[in-house]
């Protein structure tokens, strides 16, 4: 039973690098679906979505955007859960062992995308050779090595990992869990000053300002509050197209105004 | 030269959703996918092996987007490219070239952003109560974009050329509009997402003064968190603070605050 499960758990990370890597991501490397999914497998459920909910609290706005390499989430959720029903550790000492691991594949993800780009010039050598039915061959096999991202790190912790955490559990005192799970509620502010550093923060300050006010002294839900950004959204879309509008016909055609989003 | 038919163009479609984002290089990033997604569909429209490995050559060059609004983009190439074939050549650069960074500003802010930050907080709060309505929706959801996507495909395909005209003018609109939605939620995550406490007291004789209830929430409610925010977000400018570094702060941060008693569990 062990077994298969051991199995079952490295498969999903070979799916979960595919699936991420897709145009049509289902699970992606979230970690509250993979939590789910692992959860399934390892036949303890609630682990699973308690791990996998902390993960994607902390990891929230941390997203791989235009290919970067950010720590490894996903990885993190799953060696979490695997530990947390094989040794019996407790929610905040699993994911201390499985965060480091998911940082640690952060590495893996430069070296495959080195080698990435070997494939790359082979495909366009095929091409030019006029062998192009073995195009897709290539492109396959770089499928298959970019699965290796996540199958090493979950292999080696399948492998391993269960008497490193038993040991873990032995030495490590208690106000090292402690900070341990203070880390857990801080590390959220690192994908939100992510977030910042990416959105147009000193043009539309106010909005920031209005988003924290109605949460943290009106209490409203995150849902509503999205609703309510919409609503400003909406406004400001129909203003700026009305302004560009006016701009267009000063100019005659002129379309390629300044944009103002900053990368 | 043959006209592409409904499936040929769903097969590039389909082709370009199985890898996007896989063949991820330093040297032209997302061309290895584009090369699979658009092979089978070029070969229509070059029968002549030289044409062929001309137009293909072309699309090795350096590609990035948001992978569900490259749809867009390759949809537009591949009527380009049935149209006027090589003739369009310099044609099909540019407009990948162009469309790629507005396109991926809007895709990034709502495929990257709005989407994964709501939704993940929504999730996650369940998950956390043991309930896996969240994330099952979440998945429900990924799985309706395919239609999504294919249309957007089909958007790009009928508009070709006519795109970059016609998008120019409302994209930066729609930027700004989708950043307000995000950034108000941003907003929202600080004080309620972010957790950072102090347990320390002052006691004089009897009167026992808790730093956190009785001081910092008198002031504003998350003072704290909003601290943390501010100083993340300047050491995110700096140019040697990685976010792996400041992640390796925080948590050494937490370790010296629980060991000295100045932070608590929240």
């Amino acid at each position: 039973m062990n077994f298969i499960q051991d199995i079952l758990v490295i498969l999903i990370a070979a799916y979960m690098a595919w699936d991420n890597g897709t145009g049509n991501q289902i699970t992606g490397n979230w970690p509250v679906t993979i939590g789910l999914l692992v959860g399934l497998v390892m036949g303890d459920v609630t682990t699973g979505l308690v791990i996998g909910g902390t993960l994607q609290l902390m990891s929230l706005g941390v997203a791989g955007i235009g290919g970067s390499s950010v720590p490894e989430y996903g990885v993190a959720t799953i060696v979490s859960i695997f530990l947390a029903v094989r040794t019996g550790a407790d929610t905040g000492t699993a994911i201390a062992v499985g965060l480091p691991v998911g940082m640690l594949t952060l590495q893996l993800d430069v070296v495959l995308k080195m080698i990435n780009n070997v494939y790359a010039h082979w495909s366009l050598k095929l091409l030019q050779n006029k062998q192009f039915n073995k195009m897709d061959g290539v492109f396959y096999l770089t499928v298959v090595t970019w699965m290796m991202k996540y199958v090493i790190p979950v292999t080696l912790v399948v492998l391993f990992g269960t008497p490193i955490v038993d040991l873990v559990l032995q030495v490590i005192p208690v106000w090292f869990t402690n900070g341990l799970q203070i880390a857990g509620g801080m590390l959220p502010v690192v994908g939100i000053g992510l977030l910042l550093r990416y959105m147009p923060v000193k043009k539309y300050m106010s909005f920031l300002i209005i988003g924290y006010v109605v949460s943290a002294y009106l209490n409203v839900p995150v849902l509503g509050i999205a609703l309510l950004g919409a609503a400003a959204a909406y406004i400001i879309y129909s203003n700026n197209v009305q302004k560009s509008e006016e701009l267009f016909v000063e100019t005659e055609g002129n379309a390629s105004e300044g944009d103002d989003f900053d990368e | 030269m043959s006209k592409l038919t409904e499936k040929d163009r769903k097969s590039m479609f389909r082709r370009w959703i199985f890898g996007a984002g896989l063949g991820y290089n330093y040297e032209s990033q997302q061309a290895p996918a584009v090369v699979f997604a658009m092979r089978k569909a070029l070969r229509k429209i070059y029968p002549n092996d030289e044409e062929y490995i001309e137009a293909m050559e072309n699309h090795y060059k350096y590609f990035n987007a948001t992978p569900q609004m490259a749809n867009i983009i390759l949809g537009a190439t591949l009527a380009m490219e049935e149209k006027d074939g090589l003739k369009a050549k310099e044609a099909v650069q540019s407009l990948k070239t162009s469309l790629m960074g507005p396109l991926s500003g809007v895709g990034d802010s709502v495929f990257w952003i709005l989407i994964p930050t709501i939704m993940g907080s929504i999730a996650g709060y369940m998950a956390l109560q043991g309930n896996a309505m969240g994330a099952i929706l979440w998945m429900v959801m990924y799985i309706a974009f395919y239609w999504l996507k294919m249309w957007l495909c089909k958007v790009g395909y009928e508009s070709g050329t006519k795109l970059i005209t016609s998008l120019g003018k409302q994209i930066s609109s729609f930027t700004d509009a989708v950043s307000v939605m995000g950034l108000m939620v941003v907003g929202s995550l600080i004080p309620t997402v972010v957790k950072m406490i102090t347990p320390l007291e002052f006691s004089t004789g009897d009167v026992v003064l808790s730093v956190q209830t009785e001081i910092f929430d008198k002031i504003m409610p998350a003072l704290l968190p909003v601290g943390l925010t501010l100083l993340v977000y300047y050491l995110l400018g700096k140019k040697n603070w990685t976010p792996t570094k400041i992640i390796l702060l925080i948590i050494v941060i937490s370790l010296v605050g629980a060991a000295t008693g100045i932070l608590g569990i929240a």
